[in-house]
């Protein structure tokens, strides 16, 4: 086969693949406009996925260049306050991993597996834009690896790419100095990205206060959600578009989004924890939802961890504003790539004590390996207190729909027993 | 008047109980195949059949296993864990706390309490080492009846060291032992260990009962090798009751009531 029936070939398997990614996409918007709950005040959040992730969408669509964005430890408002569209890179397509699958190891984590095949479909290439910059936290080691595995793939990404060293021990004193630093040398690198040598302490108060407000109203909703009324559905849809658009606007649909819930629901509570889920692999969601569950509390980093929790500072000094960024990124963060990660635990234990919620369900993707790590030391801890635990291990595949639907159901026998 | 049905539509076979006062009056199998609830309904008809019955003796109809809800004509549907819990609670009087579950293509761990809720249970993932089609791979390359299993494994000194439970990698290695000679039953004995231990490390530590019984169940429990080896490997006794493929459809009527 001579080089042009090669190119050829790949260009068929990239357009057969773009094809039902596109179909798989479709069909998840579909399933969530024809639920009975649907209604006009989420019509923006669902428009926002569909319309899809490309860097030239979203710019044209808040104005500004777009960087791409591994893990969510890196402060969202000094992206802000220079002018960029910080953007969570993240696959949920379960067709886009066949492009990339046959480079990559067998066992990795399938979110990610998905998000290379869907760079290898260049979709920023055809639309004649790619991301400005790619900004990498080194979370797990599927994360510290991305950018070699992005060039074993093939993809034409090759914009600037910066690392942020992430101190795994996030308790200590010392660590939080190390990260302070990590901070400064984004802002150094967001300053020669963008060429703007200095930021205005004012600006960067007011790209703060912007995003307290958003965490404000996000709050709200997640209250909402505590009360039964918030379906995890929409809540994962609205926490998964929050990249998509300025967060001004994204806020203020949020805002307009809380008058839109008001049925309760009475299924048996639960908390969701471990592996993110993103759009259009809403499997897991679905499955719950079938078996009788509610998710009334959930510590994904798609869902309720998009925001680090509220940025408190006294010193409104630009060091001051950046170190409080900084702690609040760090110390708030409850990723399982850290060693010291007691909070998270205790975090799900202490609302189980008070009757929140009747048991936890732990969703590991095969391959997430500090999730399935971290699941061992919850589930002995909870079972101790007599607390009800299901991991359930997936990967991105419908087939096994069935085996998890049927263990769901036993689980919410089990915690209406 | 009073009989209920309860029927489980597993991966490889569709099993009917016919219930009146909690007693099993009629139980069969079939193997599951495309049309399960055509399948299905043959059975309800033998069963009114050949008990002499009218349709209208029949009060409810419970459906459980994968296929419960391509039953339409059941009233009733309950999740295959709930429905072994609440079925070999009954059957055994209540002393069953642990039941291992070997279904066709799944292994279940599950634990009961006092009252035969469920307090906990596992699965294995989406493989079939160990379960049923584990052993049927096994018996189709040894070309040998699975019925005879249990005899040929008591023929065999010691069980031989097998290294896979994955259905395709098991296959090699028989055929690689039976070209080097080795007898079937050491072949066969070794098969039994090689599942034990998995369902050893399903079990864990955690699952083991500190009171109570631990019953073994699903089709494969009739083989008296694979419960031996279990025993062996457990360091615990295994119980079995009569008619072990017939639990889990037994326990879908209790949950009618």
């Amino acid at each position: 086969m001579n080089n042009t029936q090669q190119d050829d070939r790949e260009g068929r398997i990239k357009k057969k693949i773009f094809d039902r990614f596109e179909d798989e996409t479709a069909q998840e918007i579909k399933n969530l406009k024809s639920r009975p709950d649907f209604s006009p005040e989420l019509e923006y959040f669902v428009d926002l996925l569909a319309a899809g992730r490309d860097p030239a969408t979203i710019s044209e669509r808040t104005g500004r260049p777009v960087v791409a964005l591994m893990c969510l430890q890196a402060p969202l408002e000094l992206f802000h306050v220079f002018g960029l569209q910080p953007f969570k890179i993240f696959g949920g397509a379960m067709v886009s991993q066949r492009l990339s699958a046959p480079q990559l190891p067998a066992i990795m984590c399938p979110m990610l597996r998905s998000a290379l095949g869907e760079l290898q479909l260049d979709l920023a290439g055809q639309k004649g834009q790619r991301f400005l910059a790619w900004v990498a936290p080194t979370t797990c080691d599927w994360v510290v690896k991305i950018q070699d595995m992005m060039e074993v793939c093939g993809i034409k990404e090759k914009p600037p790419f910066h690392r942020l060293e992430l101190p795994h021990m996030k308790d200590r004193d010392e660590s939080q100095e190390r990260w302070l630093e990590e901070v400064y040398l984004l802002k150094n690198f967001l300053s020669q990205l963008t060429g703007q040598k200095k930021i205005k302490r004012q600006a960067l108060a007011n790209s703060m206060s912007l995003y307290q407000k958003s965490w404000h109203v996000f709050s709200k909703l997640i209250d909402l959600k505590r009360i039964g009324l918030v379906p995890e559905l929409w809540f994962m849809v609205i926490s998964n578009s929050f990249f998509f658009d300025d967060v001004e606007k994204w806020t203020t649909a949020v805002e307009k989004a809380l008058l839109t819930f008001k049925t309760k629901n009475e299924s048996p509570d639960i908390f969701l924890a471990g592996s993110p889920i993103f759009f259009p692999n809403l499997k897991m969601l679905h499955l719950l939802e079938e078996a009788g569950l509610n998710v009334s509390m959930d510590d994904l980093c798609s869902s309720e961890r998009i925001f680090p929790g509220a940025v408190y500072f006294d010193d409104v000094s630009e060091h001051g504003l950046l170190k409080a960024l900084a702690q609040r990124y760090h110390q708030g963060c409850l990723c399982p790539t850290f060693a010291d990660n007691d909070r998270r635990i205790n975090n799900i234990i202490a609302p189980a004590h008070k009757d929140l919620f009747k048991g936890v369900v732990f969703h590991v993707l095969k391959g997430c390996h500090p999730f399935d790590l971290e699941s061992l030391t919850l589930e002995s801890r909870l079972k101790d207190q007599g607390l009800k635990f299901i991991k359930l291990e997936t990967d991105y595949t419908s087939e096994d729909s069935q085996t998890l639907l049927t263990r769901l159901e036993a689980y919410r026998s089990a915690l209406t027993n | 008047m009073g009989y209920k049905i309860g029927l489980d539509l597993g991966s490889t076979a569709i099993k009917m109980v016919l219930v009146k006062n909690n007693e099993i009056a009629w139980s069969r199998k079939v193997p599951t195949a495309p049309g399960q609830e055509a399948l299905a309904l043959e059975l309800v008809k033998g069963a009114v059949s050949e008990c002499g019955l009218k349709e209208s003796d029949i009060d409810q109809i419970a459906a459980t296993g994968y296929g419960k809800k391509l039953m339409s004509a059941a009233g009733h549907t309950v999740d295959e864990i709930s429905a072994n819990a609440q079925g070999l609670h009954w059957l055994s009087e209540g002393r069953c706390r642990t039941i291992i579950n070997i279904g066709g293509q799944d292994l279940k761990v599950i634990n009961l309490n006092e009252n035969g809720r469920i307090a906990d249970f596992k699965m294995n993932d989406k493989c079939a080492a160990g379960t049923g089609r584990f052993f049927e791979q096994a018996a189709r390359i040894l070309d040998t009846p699975l019925e005879s299993f249990g005899e040929m494994s008591k023929l065999a000194d010691e069980p031989l060291e097998l290294n896979s439970t994955c259905v395709v990698f098991a296959e090699s290695e028989i055929v690689s032992l039976l070209a080097k000679g080795v007898p079937k039953e050491r072949i066969i004995k070794g098969l039994h260990h090689s599942v034990a231990r998995r369902i050893t490390h399903l079990l864990g530590n955690r699952n083991t009962p500190k009171s109570g019984d631990i019953y073994l169940d699903g089709g494969p429990s009739q083989n008296p090798g694979l419960l031996e080896a279990l025993e062996d490997e457990l360091l615990m006794e295994v119980k079995v009751l009569p008619n072990p493929q017939f639990t889990v459809a037994f326990g879908a009527t209790l949950s009618l009531n």
